[in-house]
């Protein structure tokens, strides 16, 4: 391979530099590294500039962090903004899987049908390096679990730059098209969870504008996620997740829509398994009056809604709009 | 097979995880270490070599000595194909899980904590704190709803350990109810939809069942026959199956991609068409009330009049 000798490829130096800073007790300096490692060695040599050599550390820095490799920075506590002296390592402890950290042949056989769930969102190929990293750790496996195929639907975009801006702590802002709405309104929050609730994406979040907690449904958002310089402390994710959940149940805990079903039908096979009996009709719960209202809607003259009036409207404006659309009445 | 570039931080994350593995496995062929990370046997030799000018920094300005750069057997691996460390300089021990890896399987697994047998083990539990405490950062939280288990499932659920057919009755929309028992092969969990597969008595051939469809399920004591069949796709059509015109409003694509999925689709503003093939064209006009005025039945006819008859008599009700 014919290359010049001074440049080799950027990984080679990203794992040169974890290697030099894992073998370090006290530390290195940024010094020793650019006239060390190899990788910037070899520029240093050649004469590369100082300034674009530490702009290079610090996206190298960067980059691996992000992989998760602990970087620490043990500093010049005299004069904080003077990081010359600074010095960097990377504790084994907190880089190596902890190794008391084994798993069962059961465990193993679970955690392989857990991450094949993703089909092939971005969070497949995130599952699968973790499946990795915990099969190189040479436990035996049971069986595979057979006989079931479990899938998670994840096709909004907005999930990926929600999920990041989360693990930043960072505030977000979007385009969000309220059910039943005809504009998009700006959303600014600080996103806490995300969560997947009969089989739609949500994020919970605290929304800024709004001044209250609030949960988004991601096939709702019509711009791209913007993330902000704005951070929130991170400490007000815990618990969050289940707090959206809760948040959720109650929901639909309070709201019921009271319906008639004819028997026999689509509807009441599938609304009979959520309802709870009602002296005529069935009581329904929901969480968002707009979906119940397609869903309902979908059953046409299977299904008559009694109230909330609301609910009511709702399904008459699709069935009328279908039947608009498909040329009137016959 | 992911034949799409990598960073140079995905090939770094890659060479990180790769040194365990090749210390783990002692021995292992190209091939096989090129599919354990999903790359092309070309990329997994590449890094393997590239891992061979990867050591720790010379000392005082020297040049790297050997023994402080990781190193393979490279006879074996010219002549066999086989990777085989020789020397390694650090990194012996698996990496914690990135953030966002154990989020991904801390998902998964509430999905899987779901399906009778797997949930009721202990078995989750355990993994749970394991992830937690094997992840380098918290990991945001993604949480999976838990749905309720109901009969249906733990009946379908037993017959397949036990390997027998299920018999039931099942009801599809706009169908007379029928009773069929059913050799399970797999069920399938989609947006948060149970269905079962498996070879139909009634049928003669492999049919999928959407769980919330069934009722009355018994367990038979006629072993399962056809277990080892290929199943098809979930929604894959067949040849007989109508073919179907739909317009539908382009900002609903999200919300219909299960089944744009098997469509071809054209135009490019407000409103698309897509073409394709429907098991049974009675559902769409259920699809057309739905998204009430964003999908309008082209084609067939007869199930553009059904929409409209559909709603008619929806809207009658309230009259």
């Amino acid at each position: 391979m014919a290359k010049d000798p001074t440049r080799s490829a950027p990984e080679e130096r990203l794992v040169n530099l974890v290697v030099a800073l894992m073998a370090t007790e006290q530390g290195l300096t940024k010094d020793t590294i650019l006239t060390s490692v190899s990788g910037y060695r070899e520029q240093s040599e050649a004469g590369a500039k100082k300034d674009a050599l530490e702009k290079m550390f610090e996206r190298d820095k960067e980059n691996l962090r992000a992989l998760g490799v602990p970087i620490e920075t043990i500093g010049d506590y005299a004069d904080p903004d003077d990081l010359r002296e600074a010095r960097y390592r990377v504790p084994t402890a907190e880089y190596e899987l902890p190794a008391d950290i084994d798993f069962t042949p059961a465990e193993l056989a679970v955690l392989n049908l857990a991450g094949g769930v993703w089909s092939e969102s971005s969070m497949s190929a995130d599952a699968r390096g973790g499946l990795r990293k915990i099969r190189a750790l040479g436990n035996e496996v049971d069986a595979p679990i057979i006989g079931y195929s479990p899938r998670i639907n994840l096709r909004e975009p907005a999930f990926t730059p929600l999920q990041r801006a989360i693990e930043q702590g960072r505030v977000a802002e979007f385009e969000y098209l309220k059910g039943g709405d005809d504009t998009a309104h700006t959303r600014r929050i600080q996103p806490l969870a995300l969560l997947e609730y009969e089989g739609r994406w949500h994020v919970y979040g605290f929304d800024l504008i709004q001044d209250a907690e609030r949960t988004f449904l991601l096939s709702r958002i019509v711009s791209d996620v913007r993330p902000t310089r704005e951070t929130f402390d991170l400490a007000l994710r815990d618990g969050a997740g289940d707090k959206a959940l809760r948040g959720l149940q109650d929901v639909a805990a309070r709201q019921r829509a009271l319906v008639e079903v004819a028997p026999g039908t689509e509807a009441a096979l599938r609304l009979h398994r959520r309802a709870i009996p009602a002296d005529q009709g069935i009581h329904v719960p929901y969480v968002d009056v707009h979906i119940f209202a397609d869903e309902l809607a979908s059953y046409g003259p299977e299904v008559r809604v009694v109230e909330p009036a609301q609910l009511r409207d709702e399904v008459i404006a699709r069935l009328e709009r279908t039947l608009a659309v498909h040329g009137g009445a016959a | 097979m992911s034949a799409k570039p990598l960073l140079a931080t995905d090939r770094a994350a890659l060479i990180l995880q790769l040194v365990p593995y090749l210390i783990g496995k002692g021995e292992v062929s190209v091939a096989e270490a090129a599919d354990a990370f999903e790359v092309t046997p070309e990329q997994m030799r590449e890094m393997v070599e590239k891992l061979t000018v990867i050591g720790l920094p010379g000392d005082g300005g020297f040049w790297q000595m050997a023994n402080d750069l990781f190193d393979i057997d490279w006879d074996l691996l010219d002549e066999q194909g086989i990777i085989s460390i020789t020397n390694s300089v650090g990194l012996e021990r698996t990496p914690r899980l990135t953030a966002r890896e154990a989020a991904a399987l801390l998902a998964g697994l509430q999905l899987a904590a779901s399906l009778p047998g797997v949930g009721d083990s202990g078995v989750v539990q355990g993994l749970l704190a394991k992830l937690a405490r094997g992840a380098s950062a918290a990991p945001a939280d993604v949480i999976v709803a838990p749905d309720a288990v109901d009969d249906v499932r733990v009946r379908v659920a037993e017959a397949l350990r036990h390997g027998v057919a299920v018999s039931f009755t099942y009801h599809a929309p706009d169908h007379e109810p029928t009773t069929r028992t059913v050799d399970p092969v797999k069920v399938h969990i989609a947006g948060g939809q149970w269905y079962l597969q498996g070879w139909c008595h009634l049928r003669e051939a492999m049919r999928t069942f959407h769980l919330e469809r069934v009722s009355d399920v018994r367990l038979t004591d006629i072993p399962i026959a056809h277990g080892s069949d290929a199943v098809p796709d979930l929604f894959e059509p067949s040849e007989t199956d109508a073919v179907a015109e739909v317009r539908y409003r382009a900002t609903i694509a999200t919300l219909l991609a299960d089944f744009l999925d098997r469509a071809t689709v054209t135009g490019d503003g407000e409103f698309r068409d897509a073409r394709l093939r429907v098991a049974d064209e009675r559902s769409l006009k259920r699809l057309a009330a739905r998204h009430g005025g964003d999908v309008e039945i082209l084609a067939p006819e007869s199930a553009r009049r059904a929409a409209a008859a559909w709603a008619e008599a929806g809207l009658a009700q309230y009259r």
